[in-house]
């Protein structure tokens, strides 16, 4: 990982009040000089790795439970991703997801800083073969 | 510590083991390593072809070049590990759009690694969520 950028994507919980724009001002207020990009999902930030890390903890200090970050290859506005540019953009499919994901994690999380613990899974039974012939026989 | 993350392209993994203290090994910080050092204009823009070659060191001539171009990426991530999160039945690690068989591999290698391993359920519900995180904090913890 190089020390010198450092590309973050910023993602809001669906079950948080917070939008993308309030996340994005309170970065700018912050006075760093990183690049914020706002997006549909929350927002991207530039900036060297250090800088870039320490808008994270000021955000999660604020919301800590609500705004989940992890690093993206390629910088903002790169021509060669860039959409604006006509980049090959693959899509959103597994963010898409994820986000849908994230607000059972803003759950657990909740629910784990208040000191609940885990319990052990059912095992998935394989459903029987008459059970199958039924639900693919149509009646 | 180090962490590998299965899918190694996880908001939610590489969050987690940022937010329990440990660095995430993830596709997102190899591919960053390309982009950075290397040209990468051709697509797919995350691997280029000398990659495809040194992926045999994981995969065999036979395997589908996208799988040795994976194992390329996440090959160098597992040697380096300390320890390993996999989350088992992402919807969207299914098929050929998720490469089944990377996965597969990338499990087989983990295993090989015999570093600490966290095996957790994709949660369907709040309450699988709770202890899909309590499990990922007790094990992030352990490791210090």
């Amino acid at each position: 990982m190089t020390e010198e950028r450092e590309t973050r994507l910023f993602m809001i919980s669906p079950r948080s009040m917070l939008t993308p724009d309030q996340l994005v001002r309170l970065i700018h207020a912050y006075g760093a000089e990183a690049i914020v990009k706002e997006t549909c999902y929350g927002c991207l930030v530039e900036g060297p790795r250090s800088l870039v890390l320490d808008i994270l903890a000021r955000v999660r200090e604020k919301h800590p439970n609500e705004v989940f970050s992890k690093i993206r290859a390629y910088p903002c506005s790169d021509p060669r991703r860039c959409r604006a540019q006509h980049g090959t953009r693959p899509g959103f499919a597994q963010l898409e997801e994820e986000w849908e994901l994230l607000s059972k994690i803003q759950y657990g999380l909740d629910r784990v800083s208040e000191g609940a613990g885990y319990k052990q899974y059912e095992d998935r039974k394989r459903i029987s073969v008459n059970d199958f012939k039924r639900i693919c026989e149509v009646q | 510590m180090k962490v590998f993350i299965d899918p190694p392209n996880s908001l939610v993994l590489f969050d987690l083991v940022e937010r329990f203290g440990h660095e995430p090994l993830s596709t997102m910080a190899a591919i960053q390593e390309r982009v950075d050092n290397l040209e990468v204009d051709m697509p797919p823009m995350n691997v280029t072809l000398d990659d495809v070659v040194r992926g045999l060191k994981y995969a065999g001539v036979e395997v589908p070049s996208g799988v040795r171009g994976r194992l390329s990426l996440w090959g160098p991530l597992i040697e380096q590990a300390d320890a390993a999160i996999i989350m088992d039945d992402c919807p969207y690690s299914f098929g050929c759009v998720g490469c089944e068989r990377s996965e597969l591999m990338v499990k087989y290698l983990i295993k090989r690694r015999g570093i600490p391993t966290l095996h957790v359920r994709y949660p369907s519900t709040d309450e699988e969520a709770v202890s899909f995180v309590a499990m990922a904090k007790e094990f992030l913890e352990g490791l210090n």
